[in-house]
């Protein structure tokens, strides 16, 4: 699974991207712990981070799987 | 609703135009956000925007869309600039056409507002006005090493690499040695092939106008016999399936045609054939045999020695040096302890390189940078003699974080690290001078494809041989896939009937491999192919 970090979370994990290998589906949650064991600075973005999986963004009951693209989302400021 | 989306590192230009069917609205309104020269109370010179190209787009979409069902409009064109913008340029446009002013002016300003809170697009950092040119170079460095790398496309890595791999010079080997080589000077007959004129049957050679019916049998011409004669009518000369005839105007009467008493011959039937092969009817002295660029397979190596080219110039053996990496591998005879895996890779590049003539060297590295930098800097000049330097990622977080610097430490110069390919995304590719090196994913499908698509090109090109293409064939079976943002090599098994796609749960699946000779491209977004379909594929 491919997870691009985006804005200051690229300055909190240090780099733009990653690549994961899953041996099981995982939803949401899990998929934050993973984040956050490995990034812990992630923790203190968790709460305005959004999470899109190939290119929408997720519900509460997404499920990701190894081929998917997971962007972290923080709050967005275009225009 | 027609919608135009842009995200442009470029300036956006002081006079967009309308959509064209003017006639059909009566309102086109547009708006430019442009930025300020203050931020957070201090003045700036630039803000720096980052988008997440591919969402940011859909997004914009679906927020025209869902908007445009409460306000109709007929057309919306938005464009975002990304990257650094100076004060008083436009960061967005947005058009909108409708019939009548109210919906226009209603679907700006509600997207404007949605766009704020839902599209992935971010102010990234001011640059502040004074020593302005400073602090840009500043912010260059310090986050090149973790700028967003461009997603190549297929088509677009493998015009990179083709263009930055150059042949190597050629060498000039034995024969014996030049199996699979690329020729490189185009290899001229000297003589005419065949030499001579010669028998194509067991027979009986007699003159071509002959109406004699019976024949002294005058000589015999075994197959290495030179013995140049004249014959004279109601002569003929036993002869054997490759021998050189004696003279010109022959013609050879099978011996099955013939009945033989003594040395007196009797001819029971004629045929309309000389049975000879002519002198020179093969190939003529001075003509190309071997073309320049020609891959040396066994039929051109026959042709070659008959032609006595016995030290052909060649592309060079392929001088390959390939870590595996991860610390879950173990080697093949090793059993592994529990999380541990044994080491695949090693034998998949191994025999992938067979159609290459190559010297190989593999070896492990510890994921630990200093460790892995301690294991091969007894070898570093061996590394930097090699042509292809393969680094094998682990499957753990970060392997990219090891190859990248490992590549960067060995001097290449990365040119790309990411492609837009399913599986494989993480591909590095360096150069340094005429060397490359790639930097693999580290599943084995992963590897397959990414060999097939980008080393192979690579490899072809430093010997100097046209590399594979795609081809177009039909599916047998259909091909089963949910959609994915990036385009899919597909694992299939090619035969008379089509392409049959075999199934493959992950990148990290071995089993898929062994039935492997072919893979289908699958476009990105793209869910089922009906069977029947034409689709690209290459060969593997």
């Amino acid at each position: 699974m491919h997870v691009l970090f985006f804005a200051q979370l690229k300055d909190a994990t240090g780099c733009d991207s990653i690549e994961i290998e899953l041996s099981s589906p995982q939803n949401c949650e899990q998929l934050w712990k993973f984040l956050i064991e490995n990034f812990p600075a992630l923790a203190h973005h968790q709460k305005n981070t959004r999470l899109a999986r190939n290119w929408e963004y997720v519900d509460a009951e997404t499920v990701f799987v190894n081929e998917d693209e997971v962007a972290l989302i923080p709050p967005v400021s275009g225009g | 609703m027609e919608i135009e989306i842009q995200l442009t590192n470029e300036l956006i230009a002081e006079k967009i135009s309308a959509p064209s069917q003017i006639g059909a609205h009566g309102a086109w309104i547009e708006f430019r956000g442009v930025v300020r020269d203050l931020e957070n109370g201090g003045k700036i010179s630039a803000l720096e925007y980052e988008a997440y190209p591919e969402m940011a787009e859909r997004e914009i979409r679906r927020l025209l869309e869902e908007i445009a069902k409460k306000n109709p409009c007929l057309a919306a064109k938005v464009i975002h600039r990304v990257g650094i913008i100076p004060v008083g340029e436009t960061a967005i446009y947005v058009g909108v056409a409708s019939t009548h002013r109210g919906e226009a002016i209603a679907l700006l300003a509600e997207f404007m507002n949605r766009l704020k809170q839902d599209v992935p697009i971010w102010k990234r950092r001011a640059t502040p006005l004074v020593a302005a040119n400073v602090n840009l170079r500043a912010s260059d460095s310090a986050d090149s090493h973790r700028r967003l790398q461009k997603v190549l496309p297929l088509d677009e890595a493998v015009s990179e690499i083709q263009s930055r791999c150059q042949p190597l010079p050629g060498v000039r080997v034995r024969l014996e040695e030049s199996f699979g080589r690329v020729l490189r000077e185009t290899v001229l007959a000297a003589e005419d092939l065949p030499p001579f004129d010669c028998s194509t049957r067991d027979g009986y050679a007699i003159l071509k106008n002959d109406e004699s019916e019976k024949f002294q049998v005058v000589d015999t011409l075994h197959a290495a016999d030179w013995k140049p004669r004249e014959l004279k009518p109601g002569e003929a000369v036993r002869i054997a399936t490759g021998a050189p005839l004696p003279c010109e105007n022959l013609c050879v009467v099978m011996q099955e045609n013939v009945e033989r008493s003594g040395d007196k011959i009797k001819i029971l039937r004629r045929e309309n054939s000389l049975n000879i092969r002519k002198r020179g009817e093969d190939v003529k002295a001075g003509a190309q045999i071997v073309k320049i660029g020609a891959r040396l397979n066994a039929g051109k190596l026959a042709l070659l020695a008959t032609a006595g080219n016995v030290n052909p110039l060649v592309s060079p053996r392929l001088r390959i040096c390939h870590f595996t990496t991860g610390d879950e591998i173990v080697p093949p005879s090793q059993k592994p302890k529990p999380g541990q895996i044994r080491d695949s890779n090693s034998f998949l590049i191994r025999g992938l390189l067979q159609d290459f003539s190559f010297d190989l060297e593999q070896s492990h590295l510890s994921e630990n940078f200093e460790q892995a930098k301690s294991q091969i800097a007894n070898r570093k000049s061996q590394i930097d003699n090699a042509d292809l330097v393969l680094v094998s990622g682990g499957a753990s977080v970060g392997e990219k974080d090891f190859t990248r610097p490992l590549l960067e430490w060995l001097r290449f110069k990365i040119v790309f690290s990411q492609i837009n390919v399913r599986p494989g995304r993480p591909l590095i590719f360096g150069v340094n001078g005429n060397r490359i090196a790639f930097g693999l994913p580290g599943n084995p499908l992963s590897h397959f494809v990414c060999f097939h698509l980008f080393v192979a090109t690579a490899l072809a090109k430093l010997i100097g041989a046209e590399p594979k293409k795609f081809l177009r064939g039909q599916l047998a079976e259909k091909l089963k896939d949910a959609p994915c943002p990036r385009e899919t090599l597909w694992p299939a098994r090619l035969d008379l009937a089509g392409l049959h796609p075999l199934a493959w749960a992950s990148s990290g699946d071995i089993t898929c491999l062994t039935e492997t000779n072919a893979l289908v491209r699958v476009p990105a977004n793209r869910s089922s192919i009906d069977a029947g379909t034409e689709v690209e594929f290459l060969t593997t």
